[in-house]
């Protein structure tokens, strides 16, 4: 459904420096799956989300949705483009528009992209956000007469309105109480069944929240993907050190003392000037002087689609296990 | 530890904000004690009156718009409720540090991290400190809180350094005045989880090895887990459960903070249904006069409509729901 393809995206400064946001990263999608992508600041996860949707224009690579070129498609490709491929980001207040009720925020993609007008278009509006809970007297509200889940609630209903192929998720729930996230969290999930054609690409920085919605879960650092695979095996035998230390840095519900905890050292490398060999060496508990800062590991294939972009990566199992 | 005088002790604390549609009962009578060397979560979302407790407790919440309506706080025995702002802000940076969520918001960008510290230092001093001395001072604080560099970092500006490393900063100025109560509100929140793990894994050692008595306020029962043994959760202005850390996750008892722990998605665990919390926040201008959560808990029923005050059910473990009952146990919180 999605493919992309060595893609880079490299923001030039002033100063002559680049970022390099995304660094060859390649990955796809099949038709219903729920990826998720995740990294700290700076790894260049909303990048590759953006770009995607060609909110931001890569570098050089491919990127296709379906049977489209995304980095090719002319305006008109485009606007159909963006019919099949929807965004949701992570401040729902910012995303609406404060003097449209939410009602008519959801009716203007399709009247835009549609012909439905009148009653038709009227009830397909009023029956997408009362299947997300918001029933008919929130319908002529204005955003700021919502709460902020409620608002997330719309702009999953504006975005789905258009029966996307593809939905990319930007940090849904990070601006969301707990208690709230849940909720939407739910709403998410129920996607996978009442929806199970569409295919979303999930980028969070919250590993509990993957774990929780997606099937396969790509972990990016500096720019760069350095392990992907199904969610279970990632999480429960991590075989890079990075996904191993994010994985035992995550804040756990209980008193219990965690066994595996790995702590890196220091703040992650600039962007405008990545580590020579494995970008991660700097930090990393198994580095070795002569391989890793010289010489960039390429991915190692683990199994059917895992795989890991370390130089040990057939070697670490079992190491720092709960 | 068998002094039996908390350092810190909030009893029957209420406060208002009058607003142009009346008042806005924002804290209801809470009651919260602190012995030295403990470190206590206040745990609670948006709204439910964490921060605005811990604030207004030291003259840090305007009043108008707010007004303390009722109880007493007292910081190591001397009652601060009523003291001027001039002695309260003697109290404020000497006995009681604050630690916020954005450290670039506390730092002031023109000045060097090296002046700002020692000029806090000389500050909390009351201008007692010679230069030279608070140097010293602060160079060995920045030393405790693993600053790689602190000479180096010393001449640099705020906008130099990365979030976690401005963070251990302001730890460090707010610990060197050694203030009897630190209170630490959502201090990593805005950090990326390996620097939030760094950052408290130091406020544990801290804890541990300078007898640090700390509030760590948060949403996160996660977060404050590996740092606080004890566990106080809030909700509507109210504290519903007081409980040592390992009774909140292993046996908690208000619906609400089961409500919290079951809304939490697990990285370890395969959960395919987050229990969610149905409705939201009661309106605080005309609160209900029973329990505030009643009308969000399956477990409501009559006797919630009347006001229900903390109940003992173990030890050490609070929680004002009528699901409970009272049983009287001697010397409660400060046993240890």
């Amino acid at each position: 459904m999605l493919s992309i393809r060595g893609l880079d995206v490299h923001f030039p400064m002033p100063n002559g420096q680049v970022v390099r946001a995304v660094d060859g990263v390649s990955l796809s999608l099949k038709p219903g799956e729920t990826v998720g992508l995740v990294g700290e600041s700076g790894s260049g996860k909303t990048t590759v989300g953006k770009t995607v949707l060609r909110l931001v224009e890569a570098t050089s690579g491919e990127i296709r949705i379906g049977d489209v070129d995304v980095r090719k498609a002319s305006l008109k490709g485009l606007k159909t483009l963006r019919r099949k491929a929807q965004i949701i980001f992570q401040d729902p207040h910012s995303s609406l528009n404060p003097r449209m009720t939410i009602h008519r925020a959801v009716a203007e993609g399709l009247i835009l992209n549609t012909s439905l007008r009148g009653a038709a278009l009227h009830d397909k509006v009023s029956t997408i956000l009362e299947s997300m809970g918001l029933p008919a007297q929130f319908h002529h509200r204005y955003p700021h007469e919502l709460s902020g889940g409620q608002k997330q609630r719309v702009c999953i209903a504006r975005a789905l309105v258009l029966d996307p192929d593809l939905l990319v998720l930007d940090e849904p729930t990070s601006a969301l109480d707990v208690s709230v996230q849940a909720q939407i969290l739910g709403v998410l999930k129920d996607l996978r069944i009442t929806r199970p054609a569409l295919t979303q690409l999930f980028i969070s920085h919250n590993l509990a929240v993957i774990r929780f919605l997606c099937d396969r879960v790509a972990v990016m650092y500096l720019g760069k993907i350095v392990e992907e695979g199904p969610v279970e095996q990632v999480f429960e035998d991590p075989r890079h050190p990075y996904t191993r230390a994010l994985l035992s840095a995550v804040p756990v519900p209980s008193a219990v003392k965690r066994p595996d905890r790995i702590r890196l050292t220091g703040d992650i490398p600039s962007p405008t000037d990545i580590p020579k060999g494995c970008a991660f060496h700097t930090r990393c508990p198994i580095a070795k002087k002569g391989t890793c800062d010289t010489i960039a590991p390429v991915p190692v294939a683990l199994g059917p689609d895992r795989q890991a972009r370390c130089h040990f990566a057939d070697h670490t199992k079992g190491v720092g296990q709960e | 530890m068998m002094d039996s005088t908390p350092i810190l002790d909030i009893r029957d604390f209420s406060l208002v904000f009058d607003t142009f549609d009346g008042a806005y009962h924002a804290i209801d009578k809470v009651d919260l004690s602190l012995a030295a060397g403990e470190a206590v979560a206040l745990v609670g979302e948006t709204g439910c009156g964490k921060s605005v407790l811990t604030r207004a407790a030291f003259g840090l919440v305007p009043s108008p718009p707010a007004r303390i309506t009722s109880g007493s706080v007292r910081l190591d025995g001397r009652e601060l409720l009523g003291l001027s702002d001039r002695e309260l802000r003697g109290v404020r940076g000497k006995d009681v540090a604050m630690i916020f969520q954005d450290p670039m918001t506390y730092l002031n960008p023109v000045f060097r991290i090296g002046t700002q510290l020692t000029d806090a230092i000389r500050a909390q001093s009351g201008g007692k400190v010679k230069r030279a001395e608070a140097r010293d001072i602060a160079l060995g604080m920045l030393e405790k809180v693993h600053l790689p560099n602190p000479e180096r970092q010393f001449k640099a500006y705020p906008h130099e350094l990365s979030g976690g490393m401005r963070q251990r900063i302001l730890i460090a100025m707010a610990l060197a005045a050694k203030p009897k109560l630190l209170i630490a509100d959502e201090p990593t929140t805005a950090l990326d989880v390996t620097i939030q793990a760094q950052i408290l894994d130091l406020m544990a050692e801290l804890v541990e090895d300078m007898g640090l008595t700390m509030i760590m306020i948060s949403h996160d029962l996660g977060v404050v887990a590996q740092v606080c043994s004890r566990v106080a959760v809030m909700y509507a202005g109210k504290i519903v459960e007081d409980a040592p850390i390992g009774q909140i996750f292993d046996a908690p008892a208000h619906p609400y903070t089961k409500g919290l722990l079951d809304a939490l998605p697990h990285p370890f665990k395969r959960v395919e249904r987050l229990a969610s919390i149905p409705g939201t926040l009661p309106d605080l201008l005309n609160p209900p006069k029973g329990c505030r959560f009643a009308q969000r808990c399956a477990s409501a029923h009559a006797a919630c409509d009347a006001p229900v005050g903390l109940r003992r059910v173990a030890p050490q473990h609070t929680v004002a729901c009528t699901l409970f009952e009272d049983t009287p146990m001697k010397d409660p919180v400060h046993e240890h």
